[in-house]
Formats: C-alpha cells, sequence, structure tokens
C-alpha cells in the first residue's frame, strides 16, 4: 500500500467540522457534532471537543457528515468518452492479460472524477475489463495531482470473468440450451487448465531457485502475475450472473483456494443460502437494470440485494461500467432501500462493507479515531438525489468542489435572457 | 412436464395477473380514497379522493361519496401522481427501430410494427408510465414516423394506440445520421458531415415539393380533361412516391417534428430550415446542450426532450451537465425528461428528483417535466398529464412522495383499469414459487414420467 500523500496546497494542517449530524457507521449517530482533523487522520470525534486556534472551521450546522463513500467498481479515469476509442483504456485485446494493471492507464484529470465524486464518492475501485482475466485493479482516492498521489493501494484485486450459462431461447431449444451448460464447464475448465499451468510455472521456478540443476522456466509475466492470486494474498473479483453459475464459481474458487469477491450475481437471490455458506462477498452491479430474465420478476436486482443482505453476506454497491454515471452511487443504495435494505445495511454497503471486502477497514469505512479523514458533508440524506453535498474531505482536506458540470453551469446561466 | 416450461408458464400467468380480474366495465366506477393527489395543475391535495366513471376522471376532491356500486381502493395516504408520459421511447416495437437501408426514410411507419407482447410495456407501468411516444430511430436525417401508445397491457396492437394523438417524424442530426460511431451497415455513405445532413433534409423538402405541384399539377389538368367532355384526353397521374408523401406531410404541418440533436448550433441551424419552409418542429430530441440556446427555443417555441443526467457517451453528449434540464426549465422552455430505454423508464421518478438537485427546479416543475410537459409536446395535453375532472384517469400510486429517494410505485392505471397492483403482484409471485416447488417433488417420485 502506498502512502496516501497529501496535496502540496498549503492547508492548515488541522480541519475542524463542528456542530453536524455524524453518521460514523460504526458507532452511533451523534447529533452536534464535532471532528477534529489532523495529519490527514480523524483524530477526534465527539460532542465536547474544542477547535484548536489554528484549525480550518467547517461550521456543519444543520448538516450530516457520513464517512466518504467507496464505490466497488468503476472505470474512473480510464474512459473518457464511451464512443470515442482513443479515450478508453480499461479493455485490453485478448481474453488473458492478468499482469495489467489499471494504474499504468488511469488519466487522473478525467472529468469523470470531478463529477463522478459530487454524491460523496472519496474512494473508488478502478478495474480493467474484458477478456478472462483482465487485469488488476487499484484503489484510489478522488482526489490529486498524479495516479501515484491518489493511489490507495495500487494491486486491490485480481479479475475473472466466469462463463455464463446462455439463457434457453424459448422450450424448444431447451435441449440446445443444456448442451451448452457443458460449454459452460469446459470454458471453467480451461480457467482451471490456465491455473494450472500458472502454478505449474511458480512451482518449478521455485524448485529452480533451490536446486542448480533445474532450469527456470522462461519468464511469464502473465504466470507471475497469478502469483499473489493463487497463494490467496491478492484477492479476485469473480463476475457471475446466473443462479447455476454462482453454484459452479462457489466450486471452482473453493477447489482453487482463491480469495473470491463476487460481482453482479444478479440471480444470487435464488442461491443466497450457498453464497453465504461459502463466506464470499458481493460488489452489487449498478441497480439501472432489468432483471437477469424476465423469471425473476421486475424488481429482482433490487430484491437480489435486499435477500443477499438478509443472508448475512457482505454487499457493497458500485457505479458500474460507466464512469459518467459515476455520481449515481448512492443512488443505487437508496433504490435497495426502497425496496426494503434496511438504510443502515445500505450506508454500511457505501462504505464499512466495501473497507472489509477489499481489506482496507482500518484506514477506510466510517468515522472512528484514526482512521483516514475522508468524509462528505450534506445538506441533507446523501442517499437523497434531492440533496447537495456541499463539501469533501479526503486525506483530511477540504477538497476543491468545482467540476466540468459547475462550469458549464456558471458559464450558460450568465447568458443574458431575452 | 418439465421444470423450465412450468416457470414459462407462470412467468406468462404473472404477467397477465392484474387483468385477470380487473376488465374494464363500460361505465365501472372506481373511487380513490385518501390519497395524497399531485394534481400538477392545481396543487397538492392531502387526503383526498378521486372519482373514475368509466374510463375518465369526474371528481377530485376531498370526502367524495362512492356511487353505488363502485369500487373503493384505499390508498391509505400514499402519492397518487398522472401517470408518467415518456416522449422519447422505442418500446413496444418489433425489430429494429433504425431503418439503414436508405438515408431519408419518411415512408415507414412505426404504427405498422406495434408489438404488444414487449414487456416493457409491463415494465413502462411498474415505473408509474402510462404513455409512451415510441419512434423511428435516429440513423436517418428523416426517418419514419412514431406514434403515441397507452400501456395498455394484454390489448392488441391496434389498442395500444393513443386515439387521436398526433404523428409524428423523427429527424436526426449528428453523430448517428452521420455515422461517427460506426452505426449503420459498416460503410460510408453520404453524408459524413453536419452541413451534408442539413443539406440531405433541404434536398428533400425540395423534391416533395416538386412532386406536390406534379400531383397539383396533374390534378388540374385531369379536371380540365373531366370538363371538355372527352375534347381533352386525361392527363396519366405522376407515380406514387410514398417517401415523398411522407415529406409532404411534415411540409403540410400533419406530422409533428420531433428532432434528435445534441449541438446547440446544428439546432439553431436546422430551426432556420425548418422556419424556412415552414415546418412545425415541435421538439428536440436529447438537446443535451439545449441550455446554451434557451433564447432562441422560448422565442420560436421549440420544447427539449431530454434526460435528466446521461452524458458523455459520445462526443457530441460530452458538453452538457445534469442541470441542463432545470435551466432549460428555469428560462421558460419547455422540458420533458424522456427515457430513451426500457430501463430507464422504470425510474424516471427517481430521474426527476435530480433535477431538484441539480439546476434546483421545484418539486411541481420536476413532476411537470414526467406529466403536462411531455403531455403537450406529444399533443395529448386535453386527454393526460394533470389529476383533474375530465381527464383520462391514468395514474400513478407511490408508498411515498414520487420524487422521495425511497418510493416504489405501487399501482398504475390506464383509462381507469389497474394493470399493476405490486401487492397483488407479490402475492401471486408468492403463490407461484410454493407451487413451482411442489411440482418438484412428485416428478422426481415417479422417475420424470408424467
Amino acid at each position: 500500500m502506498s502512502a496516501a500523500l497529501l496535496s502540496s496546497q498549503a492547508e492548515p494542517a488541522r480541519l475542524f467540522i463542528k456542530n453536524a449530524t455524524i453518521v460514523p457507521v460504526v458507532g452511533a449517530r451523534i447529533e452536534g457534532g464535532n471532528i477534529l482533523v489532523e495529519g490527514g487522520k480523524i483524530k477526534a470525534v465527539g460532542k465536547e471537543i474544542q477547535p484548536p486556534a489554528d484549525a480550518k472551521v467547517i461550521d456543519a450546522s444543520g448538516m450530516f457528515v457520513y464517512p466518504g463513500f467507496i464505490d466497488s467498481y468503476s472505470h474512473f479515469g480510464l474512459v473518457e468518452i464511451a464512443a470515442i476509442a482513443s479515450t478508453s483504456d480499461f479493455r485490453e485485446m485478448g481474453k488473458e492479460n492478468p499482469e495489467l494493471r489499471v494504474v499504468w492507464a488511469i488519466n487522473p484529470h478525467s472529468v469523470h472524477f470531478g463529477t463522478g465524486r459530487v454524491t460523496g464518492t472519496t474512494t473508488a475501485l478502478i478495474a480493467p475489463a474484458g477478456g478472462t482475466f483482465a487485469g488488476i485493479s487499484a484503489l484510489l482516492k478522488m482526489d490529486g495531482w498524479t495516479v501515484p498521489e491518489m493511489t490507495f493501494k495500487e494491486a486491490a484485486t485480481s479479475f475473472i470473468s466466469f462463463p455464463m450459462t446462455p439463457r434457453p431461447v424459448g422450450e424448444g431449444i431447451a435441449v440446445q440450451a443444456e448442451a451448452k451448460e457443458d460449454v459452460t464447464s469446459k470454458l471453467v475448465e480451461k480457467i482451471r487448465d490456465y491455473l494450472k499451468e500458472a502454478r505449474r510455472y511458480l512451482e518449478l521456478k521455485k524448485l529452480a531457485a533451490e536446486n542448480p540443476g533445474i532450469r527456470a522456466p522462461e519468464y511469464s509475466a502473465k504466470y507471475e502475475a497469478l502469483g499473489p492470486v493463487l497463494d490467496g494474498t491478492l484477492p479476485v473479483i469473480v463476475s457471475v450472473e446466473k443462479a447455476k453459475d454462482i453454484e459452479l464459481a462457489i466450486k471452482f474458487v473453493q477447489d482453487e483456494k482463491l480469495k473470491a469477491i463476487f460481482r453482479g450475481c444478479a440471480q444470487g437471490f435464488k442461491v443466497a443460502d450457498k453464497i453465504k455458506q461459502s463466506g464470499i462477498p458481493v460488489i452489487i452491479d449498478s441497480l439501472y437494470t432489468g432483471p437477469s430474465e424476465p423469471e425473476d420478476g421486475y424488481d429482482a436486482p433490487y430484491r437480489n440485494v435486499v435477500e443477499l443482505a438478509k443472508a448475512g453476506i457482505l454487499v457493497s454497491f458500485s457505479s458500474g461500467d460507466s464512469p459518467a454515471q459515476g455520481k449515481d452511487l448512492p443512488y443505487h443504495a437508496a433504490k435497495a432501500v426502497a425496496f426494503g435494505l434496511p438504510y443502515e445495511e445500505a450506508v454500511k454497503a457505501l462504505t464499512i462493507n466495501p473497507a472489509k471486502i477489499f481489506g482496507v477497514e482500518d484506514r477506510l469505512g466510517s468515522i472512528e479515531v484514526g482512521k483516514d479523514a475522508d468524509l462528505l458533508i450534506a445538506a441533507g440524506d446523501p442517499l437523497d438525489m434531492k440533496t447537495e453535498v456541499k463539501q469533501l474531505v479526503i486525506n483530511g482536506r477540504a477538497i476543491d468542489m468545482s467540476n466540468w458540470w459547475e462550469t458549464l453551469y456558471q458559464k450558460f446561466k450568465s447568458r443574458p435572457e431575452n | 412436464m418439465k421444470p423450465k416450461i412450468t416457470a414459462m408458464a407462470i412467468s406468462v400467468a404473472l404477467l397477465v395477473l392484474c387483468l385477470s380480474d380487473r376488465l374494464p366495465a363500460a361505465e365501472k366506477a372506481v373511487l380513490l380514497k385518501n390519497g395524497q393527489i399531485i394534481t400538477v395543475n392545481s396543487g397538492t391535495v392531502s387526503g383526498g379522493d378521486i372519482l373514475i366513471q368509466g374510463t375518465r376522471i369526474t371528481k377530485v376532491g376531498k370526502n367524495i361519496p362512492p356511487p353505488a356500486g363502485a369500487e373503493v381502493i384505499d390508498l391509505n395516504g400514499r402519492w397518487v401522481m398522472p401517470g408518467i408520459i415518456d416522449s422519447h421511447s422505442h418500446i413496444a416495437l418489433e425489430g429494429d427501430v433504425n431503418e439503414m437501408g436508405d438515408l431519408i426514410t419518411a415512408e415507414v411507419d412505426c404504427k405498422d410494427v406495434i408489438n404488444p407482447q414487449d414487456i416493457n410495456i409491463f415494465y413502462a407501468l411498474t415505473g408509474g408510465v402510462t404513455s409512451v411516444h415510441t419512434m423511428h430511430g435516429s440513423a436517418n436525417p428523416i426517418g419514419g414516423r412514431g406514434i403515441v401508445l397507452k400501456m395498455r397491457w394484454g390489448k392488441s396492437s391496434a389498442e395500444l394506440v393513443f386515439e387521436g394523438a398526433p404523428l409524428t417524424s423523427k429527424w436526426a442530426l449528428g453523430e448517428n445520421p452521420k455515422q461517427s460511431n460506426d452505426m449503420g451497415m459498416g460503410r460510408a455513405r453520404y453524408p459524413k458531415t453536419r452541413m451534408g445532413v442539413e443539406e440531405a433534409i433541404r434536398d428533400e423538402f425540395e423534391k416533395a415539393r416538386d412532386y406536390k405541384r406534379k400531383w397539383a399539377d396533374y390534378e388540374e389538368k385531369a379536371r380540365a380533361a373531366k370538363q371538355s367532355q372527352g375534347k381533352i384526353a386525361p392527363p396519366l397521374p405522376p407515380k406514387k412516391d410514398y417517401r415523398l408523401e411522407g415529406i409532404a406531410d411534415i411540409l403540410s404541418g400533419k406530422l409533428w417534428v420531433r428532432c434528435h440533436a445534441y449541438q446547440s448550433e446544428e439546432m439553431l441551424s436546422i430551426l432556420r430550415l425548418c422556419r424556412e419552409y415552414g415546418v412545425k418542429l415541435v421538439c428536440f430530441e436529447h438537446g443535451l446542450e439545449g441550455y446554451r440556446i434557451t433564447n432562441e427555443l422560448v422565442k420560436y417555441g421549440v420544447a427539449v426532450s431530454t434526460f435528466a443526467d446521461f452524458w458523455a457517451y459520445k462526443w457530441e453528449a460530452y458538453n452538457t451537465m445534469p442541470q441542463a434540464a432545470a435551466l432549460c426549465a428555469n428560462r421558460g422552455v419547455l422540458v420533458a425528461l424522456n427515457s430513451d430505454d426500457p430501463e430507464r423508464m422504470r425510474h424516471l421518478f427517481n430521474d426527476a428528483a435530480k433535477t431538484v438537485r441539480f439546476g434546483g427546479v421545484t418539486e411541481d416543475e420536476a413532476i411537470k417535466m414526467l406529466t403536462i410537459n411531455p403531455a403537450k409536446i406529444m399533443g395529448v395535453d386535453s386527454r393526460v398529464g394533470t389529476v383533474e375532472a375530465g381527464k383520462d384517469a391514468d395514474l400513478a400510486v407511490f408508498s411515498r412522495h414520487p420524487l422521495d429517494p425511497f418510493t416504489v410505485c405501487e399501482m398504475t392505471m390506464v383509462d381507469g383499469t389497474v394493470y399493476f397492483d405490486r401487492a397483488k403482484y407479490l402475492e401471486e409471485r408468492k403463490k407461484a414459487e410454493e407451487e413451482e416447488k411442489t411440482k418438484k417433488e412428485p416428478e422426481k417420485k415417479n422417475g420424470g414420467e408424467i
């Protein structure tokens, strides 16, 4: 984990947020609470604490302070305009690219960082996509001058795209669909074979290091990159959708002894008990989506989150494939609440749950002394589309909230009317 | 019976469940009691009632006594608004909505390809949507005719048509007709610039004028021939050209023009062309840069049917902001929030809430963008878009205020008939799921032979 660097901008080392309703996520809500921030960390939280003389004071009377939200899957900085290939850097050619790292390609000045964070996101998992092994994601703070400055965890997860059993199209083709299920298993076998090859490579390399008589295998960046995946030190996000495939995927990750995180699980509600048993957490995709299959019911995407959380599975929200829609992150949580997810669970799934899923709960995900001072200060409930997030604090710094939308808005609001 | 087939059968049953026992009686009365009624035209009535007789609303107020034999639905303080109207959609159409075969395709008509079995009609209802303007795609500078449908799920294609709604002509400017993003058939085709797109439209106007002149000339000669009682030979009629007939209907104002456009200057340019030819340009579709030319849009009375916050998917959609709809509305432009997508259609009410945050319209104005504003753009505002006596009983019932982040659409009515009822849907689903479970077991016992 690289050290999260404070911006070089001249800022008081201490920040004091005064008289807010604090929702710490871990621990009870505090009315009229204060937060002292020092050296980029939360130094004190409570009603009684006083501002030091040199602290910059933010009066948050009538406002709400939450931990900054964590977007569990995004392409921030990897694509500017979807239709223009020259602005897109998240999808490499070929099926097996486990060695590619998003930090090599992120544009830290993409407008989508500025617009994506307006609703409260302070950290995002930035993911590659495509093929079977897409590469290595990173966790980035949503503010900074350079990628190294923004990088919180350079290698956060690896990726495996699990094969999907196609939906049978009408009863006449049911037989064919069953045949295709074998195709799914065959594709899974291919992934297993690839991992087997990587294991053989790593073992041989180890043997060669120990025994001068054994020739080391030819260097493979791909197999090298799978090392931490195979020894369980680097979690791997396995995207999987259908109930049947989820069951296959559980068996797959258990057999291969991978530290897995599922992503998607659109039909997870049908096998929630099995996911729970496996202990695998689930990253929910954008809820602006229809059901995986019409028979799942029109409300399946929302019902899915509710059922997974009810089963005790660790779930987190993500904005999904389009960084342009990154700001919708808390609105997906709101949608799940509308359909029965308890509000507190929804907030956890934006904060402490992703922190746990990515193994960074010692630093992120709640307002507790000693954690990174990543905070959102909102005029109301940040899950409400009508609420304005007034200020974000990232690494203890009240960041510049200006963005592309605001620039356009101010400019064209000033055009004289008829 | 295979379990898969059972699942299909149940799903079909689920989809039609709301219709089974709610078929509209000719003049059946329904009284919705004790709701928070967002009327749109005259504020919110707290603890109000709505009386529906037949397909129309006949009374809105407090303590309306139920007529004899009326069905009474207690809303228990839930919120009611006019059914949401989606002024830009492509649902309920068979197959592709872009006629890629030619540049100008004014001869094709969405009316010919209505698909009443599209499940998106049902999804529309689950999001409180009761009417949609469903239209040709955006591959052609002048595409086909669009049509307004009511979400009468389960009815025939003819019965979906919103009676009396004006027919529309779909135009498109910019990247799609000039095929900037590999749309279409993968080969170069004129036009490749915005200049060419505009010229393609002007050319067609001239051809249509010429065509109409030929017909007028023929008709005059035919009249003269008839009057001459055989002295003058009757002329041969010109060849019928359905494409140019379509263009002529645009020039005569019979078709309402809905023009897909993103950039402000292409909008101004096409506006100039339309004024020159006397074409009725009703609305810019998407119009993501419309906020830059609000003065001109207001002056010429052109509306904008747009997204709340969808952007940056292509270059011409980059120079915008979620404040755009609000900025247009606050400066007097008629604005509708549309879906253009069967999924977005399910949460247009959430989208409306975003325009309150971004750009600061009032909640009432945000609701108008889903109701009376699109109704005006579609020319159906005398029938729908508000909750008032005389209007169609197209209503959406929500668990909370429609702009509340945690609201759920619980019931949707079209013409006084309940087409979606969430409570009933859940009940039926539960029953179906239980039946599915019990069905599976005997199958195993007898080795799968039934």
